[in-house]
């Protein structure tokens, strides 16, 4: 059976999206195309309002709907304390915990030669001078523990290292509620070196 | 952990053979080109998946058929049914265990340890450093997956910043090149780790190495395994070892754009009492020592694992005298259970057969049992 040219473009737009194949995208369209008209609409202005109302902050590169995100613009927040993440999505892992009250700096990736990621590409240059100018005093690096995260806490380190801040790095180590023998080698042998004593 | 039964079809030029195996030595014997090798072949598949050289899955399908199947019956504590099926059409290799599917490769590496020693060993002693290294690594993983690990890091910083290094070739920058200093700690921080766990290794390699060849050479030569990599001060400093030898080097390596320190371009000297092998062996000091080497693997993952390993011998007499051979066939009452392809029965005359041991004759893919 031939395919209705609109239900067809429906289709593939949907299949462009991440973790849709072309059979989720088939029944995606076809849900939609069986939803009344009040829940399209409802879709289509939401998904209209992400690019039109969300940018990104100018201070530490989150998502925003202001100039300045819910976090820099919240009184409460210890400005003292900044942890520097790789992407957006990091901060809304990071927040989920409530372990973190200070604020956050968005690099917007890592250091990657082979992917044309350089420190130009990153927010570094913001990020040294959001430092030179405020009252911070400890930076945390939570990159994510593979080898572009760990070389570009290595660079920041060094970078960072003439401002006389407390520098620290995220720990790595073994999931909370999880079995020494189901946990990798690699991941058990770096849980050793990183001990700390009681 | 021995292989009791081997059944291969439509695998070479078997295109239906069963074969019982003894515990101790199996000797297949046959003239070239009749399916000596693809036995092996078969046993390295069931062992660890792969193909033992570097050819592809179909070319092993018998010619005119369309699929190859595989299986065998390997005995530790427990009995094991391993089966290995290629398909042509579809171009897939599936791997059971126990009749349960096999998905990643990696789970069934270090189950069925595997040792092999075949005519391309000769780049070992004979080839480049990057040979060298692929065997020293290929000893070492299959021991430590902690250093497989390291390892794949390591290759990943070199990519990045060879890449790295290209551009600053073209285009010199203040903040590209503090980009390097990263990458230079990153490196020395997995580069000295790799470089430990070479030198840790190679320490007990050695001995191991020394005994199987002094064991296949009563003369007193006494081979020797020197580990050629940057100049290190003390154990624990290595890291800061490389870190210095790469500023030493960072004028060369941004006028040629590719990375020149770290353990990337180690190599490991063999030598017989004192002398170099590569420049001053003989045919016959290089086939010692490349067995040597394999045996030195031998002992040491028996050590390693606890248990012994198959061992796989591809046309090990063909260059030796018969002296050096009847060595070897004595050396190999130790081993526990080996595979030994040979080309004719004449050289069966010299070497030290026990009653327990299978002769086992191939022609044309048909095998048959001599004893």
């Amino acid at each position: 059976m031939q395919i209705p040219e609109p239900l067809q473009i429906a289709i593939d737009e949907l299949s462009k999206l991440p973790s849709i194949g072309r059979k989720t995208a088939m029944r995606l369209a076809l849900h939609l195309l069986s939803s009344d008209q009040e829940r399209i609409d409802s879709l289509i202005h939401s998904i209209a309002d992400l690019k039109a109302k969300i940018g990104f902050c100018t201070d530490c590169f989150n998502f925003s709907v202001n100039e300045l995100c819910d976090i820099c613009s919240n009184p409460k927040r210890d400005k003292t304390i900044l942890c520097v993440v790789e992407e957006a999505s990091d901060i809304i892992a990071i927040e989920r915990t409530n372990e973190f009250s200070g604020i956050y700096h968005v690099l917007g990736g890592v250091l990657s030669p082979l992917d044309g990621s350089s420190v130009e590409s990153l927010n570094i240059r913001e990020l040294l001078s959001r430092l030179r100018e405020s009252e911070i005093k400890e930076v945390i690096l939570a990159l994510n523990p593979n080898t572009e995260g760990e070389s570009t806490s290595l660079y920041l380190a060094k970078l960072l290292k003439p401002l006389s801040l407390n520098i620290s790095r995220i720990a790595r180590g073994l999931p909370i509620g999880g079995d020494l023998e189901f946990a990798d080698e690699a991941t058990i042998g770096r849980a050793v070196l990183g001990r700390i004593s009681l | 952990m021995t292989l009791n039964k081997l059944f291969l079809t439509n695998f070479r030029l078997h295109e239906n053979t069963t074969l019982e195996f003894s515990n101790n030595l199996n000797y297949i014997v046959g003239g070239n080109g009749q399916g000596k090798t693809s036995i092996l072949e078969a046993i390295y598949y069931l062992c660890t998946t792969r193909n033992i050289s570097q050819s592809s899955d179909q070319e092993a399908v018998t010619f005119s058929k369309k699929y190859f199947e595989l299986n065998g019956n390997f005995k530790d504590l427990t009995t094991n049914k391993t089966k290995v099926f290629y398909d042509n059409e579809s171009n897939r290799k599936n791997y059971f265990l126990d009749d349960k599917q096999i998905y990643r490769a990696s789970s069934i590496i270090g189950k069925f340890p595997v040792v092999t020693l075949t005519p391309s060993d000769h780049s070992i002693t004979m080839g480049s450093p990057a040979d060298r290294r692929k065997f020293i690594d290929s000893v070492i993983s299959q021991s430590s997956d902690t250093y497989l690990k390291i390892l794949m890091e390591y290759n990943k910083t070199i990519k990045q910043r060879s890449s790295l290094l290209s551009q600053l070739k073209d285009h010199r920058s203040a903040g590209l090149l503090q980009e390097l200093d990263a990458w230079d700690l990153m490196l020395a921080k997995n580069g000295a780790e790799i470089i430990r766990h070479r030198i840790n290794f190679l320490n007990d390699f050695e001995l191991f190495v020394k005994e199987a060849y002094h064991n296949l050479m009563e003369e007193v030569e006494v081979p020797e395994i020197f580990y050629s990599t940057i100049q290190i001060s003390d154990f624990s400093k290595i890291e800061e070892d490389i870190l210095s030898a790469l500023e030493k080097r960072r004028k060369d390596e941004l006028i040629r754009g590719t990375n020149l320190v770290g353990p990337h371009r180690d190599d490991f000297v063999f030598s017989i009492n004192g002398l170099e092998l590569k420049k001053f062996g003989s045919q016959g000091q290089h086939k010692t020592f490349q067995i040597a080497l394999r045996f030195g693997q031998f002992f040491f993952m028996n050590e390693r694992l606890g248990r012994k390993p198959i061992f796989l011998m591809d046309d090990v007499f063909g260059e030796l005298d018969t002296y050096r051979a009847n060595k070897i066939s004595e050396y190999l009452k130790d081993i526990g259970q080996a595979f030994i392809t040979m080309t004719d029965f004449s050289n069966v005359a010299n070497l030290s057969i026990n009653e327990t041991d299978r002769m086992i004759n191939v022609h044309g893919g048909v095998a048959e049992y001599v004893s």
